[in-house]
Parts: structure tokens; C-alpha cells; sequence
């Protein structure tokens, strides 16, 4: 794959070449395609080593706003049809600084069909989303969005401000609990999530990267999913995922930031009425 | 064309300018739409409001920047580098890009005021090398929306006796809306600078 992928690679620069005109600023597509395809390539690496990572229309879709309205606070929304076949999801924002964004895996209660995360992006980039199987497959989906200085915007409050209710949580839930039916749910979590770089423009420090890096969700004694959280994931991230009632609650949900911060929340799940 | 319209502001900050187009007349300092110039460079914090104009400098929006190409002109970005927060994971990647306009010279943080006496002799020393002498060469000073950097920048070239300085206050935000942009190093020259602290 590395082989194919240098050759595409090569092919990819090659026409660049041939098509850009010597103005450069001007041109369409290619040699930035292939000098983003080349950031990809050099992230995947880092990410995955030299697993294979297949392209997918079906697997994995990846949507976000074209044109994000705030570049601190970008939807995504990552489907994955085939759900039954998936056991994680990786979602990387390629010119962020940090683009590792987010890494998920599901447990025996997730309904891994959808997800959905706000994130920070800092550049016009691609976003790529990589779901692994549960037969240890990679695929991925990309998107192109405009959004810029997301990583650096300051919150528009104090730290302290920003900081209070730290590890307070919500969840909200939709639709009928029916056995075997998945329900969805909404986590809220508030905390500022820091990225570190972000510059408090009065005393002109970096306020310190402080941000979850690890969320646990089960129901009753079944986990729903784990996710590994990055500086790219927006201050009071915002999670909606499904899970399926099977037994009794309730939902459990851990947090751990990188500061040494623990949060335990318990809610009352709806559980099957028979 | 250059200099007879208003940069338009950040896009994110557009309903803010709106509201507070309506209150300028009540406010008149610290607002996107009446930011006087400062004297001399701008010494408070780079990011923040700043003014529509650059005295003995033209203002380009994107469209006169484009019109700019045709001369080649001299780009030079002053935008700061990503700074790695402290106790970064070892085992994540940080593989920061600084994306900005094909062809366009990185000295990040050029605009910073003060700056060491050195580094500024070297940044006139760069930009001499870059337009081999020429002071009438037209030279492009641009970092970001909402960024004194780059102001400050075609600040010290205007009062160097630089005759053509453009600043492009849209930036590198303005360029990518319109156009590509490239990942670009930082000026090696410029990196080789005394080691002040990468912020």
C-alpha cells in the first residue's frame, strides 16, 4: 500500500505539475491536492503506521458545514451505515497542528450508526473520518471545510469564568426505549477544554492546555464507548451518540481530563417498558 | 480598487461589526469600524481590532491584491507560528502547517513591537534582499484578519522610505477564500535568528 501510495502520490504531482500554470495562484486543483494528499499520507502514518486505509462511499460518511459559521465550533456528523460492522472511529482534522481529534470505540451497547462532535479547526482543511471494523479493517471518508482560527479563538470570558461547573454534565434523551430499539442521547459536558493556544489577550499568557482525553459511557454494566479527546474537540464538548437498552440502567459516564480532573455522572436512562 | 474601500472584517466577528457600525457613533474608540491609527507601531495586543487605514501605505482587499500579482510583488506573511501547548502527549501527533499565500516569505512574529533591536535589523535586512534593494519594489505586509502584525509591519517599511507598501489586512483568510494556499516553512534566515521564545 505505501508503494501504491507513493505512486499515486507521484502520479498526483506529476500532473500537477503539467497542469499548473507558472502563475500558480491562479490554478484549480492539483499540485495543492497532492500536497494535501501528502499531509494526509504523512498523518495517517503517524496515526496508523503502515496499515492499510481503503477509500469507502458506504462504511463512513463524514458531514460538516461547507462553511462553518465559528471555526471553535464546527458540527460533524459521522454516519456509518453498515453499523454492525464497525468497531471504532478515528476523526482527524489534517491542518490543525493537533489533527488527531478524536478516536472512539464502541462497546457491546453502542448503535455505532451515528455520531456526532463539535471540534475546533484551525485552516481550510480536509477532515478525514476512518472507521475500523470489527475484522481490524480501516476505510476512510473526507470532507473539505472552510473554517479558520478555531484553535486559537479565545472563549470571550475569564479562565475562571470558562472554568466554572468544570465537569458538570447533561444528557438528553430521544425517542421510545423499546428492547432491541436504539435510543439516542445528547451529552453535554461543560468544561473550556483549553487548547493551549489560546492567548489571554490581556496578560498575554497562553491560558494552559487543559482538555478530556478520555470519556467512558456505559449502560448498566455494558460499555456504550470510550472516546480518546484531543485540544480539538470544542470547550463544553457536545456528544450525541445512540445506545441499546437491553437490561436496566443507568447510564454511566466517566471523564478524565489532562490535568488530573474526574467526573462521574449517573442519569436515568429510559429503559424498555417491556 | 486599493485603498477606497474598507478591509471587510472577520467573518465571525460580522454580526458584532454590524451592531457596533450602529453604536459608532456612540463609541467612538475600540470598535472594528473606527480604530484611529496609532502614532507609531502598536504596541498592545496583536490580535484585536485595527484600523482601515496605514498611512504612506495602500490598503488592498482581495481584488486589488489579484490585480498586485501581475507585478509580482514581494509577500511577506508575519503571522505567529502554532505554539505546542506545554505537556503536548509525546505520543500524539503535532504536525503543525502554516498555510498561507504561494511564493509569500514567512517571518513569524515579525510584527511584534517591540521587537529585539537584532530582529529588527534583520527583518529590514530580509526584506532589502527581497526586493534587491529596490525601495520602490511593491511589497505585500499581510498575517490575518484582526491583526496588528502585519500592520505594524508595513508600519516600519513606510517609515523605512519603502514607497510601495501594501497592506492586506484580510490575510491569509481573504486569499484562501479566493484562492489556494501552500504550506510554507519559516524563512530560513529568519529562523536562524537569535533564539527568542517560539510564541
Amino acid at each position: 500500500m505505501k508503494t501504491l501510495r507513493s505512486l499515486a502520490l507521484g502520479l498526483a504531482v506529476s500532473t500537477g505539475l503539467a497542469l499548473v500554470p507558472a502563475a500558480g495562484f491562479a490554478a484549480g486543483a492539483s499540485d495543492t491536492d497532492a500536497e494535501r494528499q501528502a499531509r494526509w499520507t504523512e498523518i495517517a502514518t503517524s496515526i496508523f503506521g503502515d496499515r492499510k486505509i481503503e477509500p469507502t462511499e458506504s462504511l463512513i460518511k463524514v458531514d460538516a458545514p461547507a462553511r462553518a459559521m465559528d471555526a471553535a465550533l464546527v458540527p460533524i456528523t459521522l454516519t456509518m451505515p453498515e453499523k454492525d460492522r464497525i468497531k471504532g472511529v478515528h476523526f482527524i482534522i489534517d491542518d490543525n497542528p493537533s489533527p488527531y481529534a478524536a478516536h472512539f470505540t464502541f462497546g457491546p451497547a453502542a448503535d455505532p450508526g451515528e455520531l456526532k462532535l463539535r471540534v475546533r479547526i484551525n485552516n481550510y482543511t480536509n477532515v478525514h473520518a476512518v472507521a475500523e471494523t470489527t475484522d481490524g479493517q480501516l476505510y476512510e471518508a473526507a470532507k473539505f471545510v472552510k473554517a479558520s482560527g478555531g484553535c486559537s479563538a479565545p472563549m470571550g470570558m475569564s479562565d475562571e469564568e470558562a472554568m466554572r461547573g468544570m465537569g458538570d454534565m447533561k444528557m438528553k434523551f430521544s425517542g421510545d426505549a423499546q428492547s432491541g430499539k436504539p435510543v439516542e442521547a445528547t451529552l453535554m459536558i461543560r468544561h473550556p477544554n483549553f487548547s493551549g493556544m489560546q492567548m489571554n489577550q490581556v496578560t498575554r499568557d497562553y491560558t494552559p492546555a487543559r482538555y478530556i482525553n478520555k470519556l467512558t459511557v456505559s449502560y448498566g454494566d455494558a460499555n456504550v464507548f470510550t472516546m480518546d479527546g484531543d485540544i480539538s474537540i470544542s470547550s463544553n464538548p457536545v456528544i450525541n451518540f445512540a445506545f441499546v437498552p437491553k437490561g436496566s440502567g443507568p447510564i454511566k459516564v466517566a471523564a478524565t481530563d489532562n490535568q488530573g480532573g474526574q467526573w462521574q455522572h449517573s442519569f436515568t436512562a429510559p429503559s424498555p417498558s417491556n | 480598487m486599493a485603498g477606497t474601500r474598507p478591509p471587510s472584517p472577520a467573518r465571525r466577528l460580522g454580526a458584532a461589526a454590524f451592531a457596533a457600525l450602529a453604536l459608532a457613533a456612540a463609541t467612538p474608540a475600540d470598535s472594528p469600524v473606527n480604530v484611529p491609527e496609532p502614532a507609531g507601531l502598536w504596541t498592545g495586543p496583536q490580535h484585536g481590532y485595527t484600523p482601515t487605514t496605514l498611512k504612506g501605505a495602500t490598503i488592498l482587499d482581495i481584488g486589488a491584491l489579484d490585480a498586485l500579482m501581475a507585478e509580482q510583488p514581494v509577500l511577506i506573511d508575519v503571522g505567529i507560528m502554532d505554539r505546542k501547548p506545554e505537556g503536548f502527549p509525546a505520543n500524539r501527533p503535532w504536525l503543525p502547517a502554516h498555510r498561507s499565500i504561494p511564493g509569500a516569505v514567512w517571518l513569524p512574529n515579525a510584527g511584534a513591537a517591540p521587537l529585539p533591536p537584532a530582529d529588527e535589523a534583520l527583518f529590514f535586512r530580509r526584506v532589502d534582499e527581497l526586493t534587491g534593494g529596490d525601495r520602490s519594489k511593491p511589497v505585500v505586509t499581510f498575517c490575518h484578519p484582526e491583526c496588528w502584525g502585519s500592520w505594524n509591519a508595513g508600519k516600519r517599511l513606510v517609515e523605512k522610505g519603502y514607497t510601495r507598501v501594501h497592506w492586506f489586512p484580510e490575510g491569509v483568510e481573504g486569499w484562501q477564500d479566493r484562492h489556494d494556499t501552500t504550506v510554507l516553512r519559516q524563512d530560513p534566515a529568519w529562523a536562524a535568528r537569535a533564539a527568542e521564545p517560539q510564541r
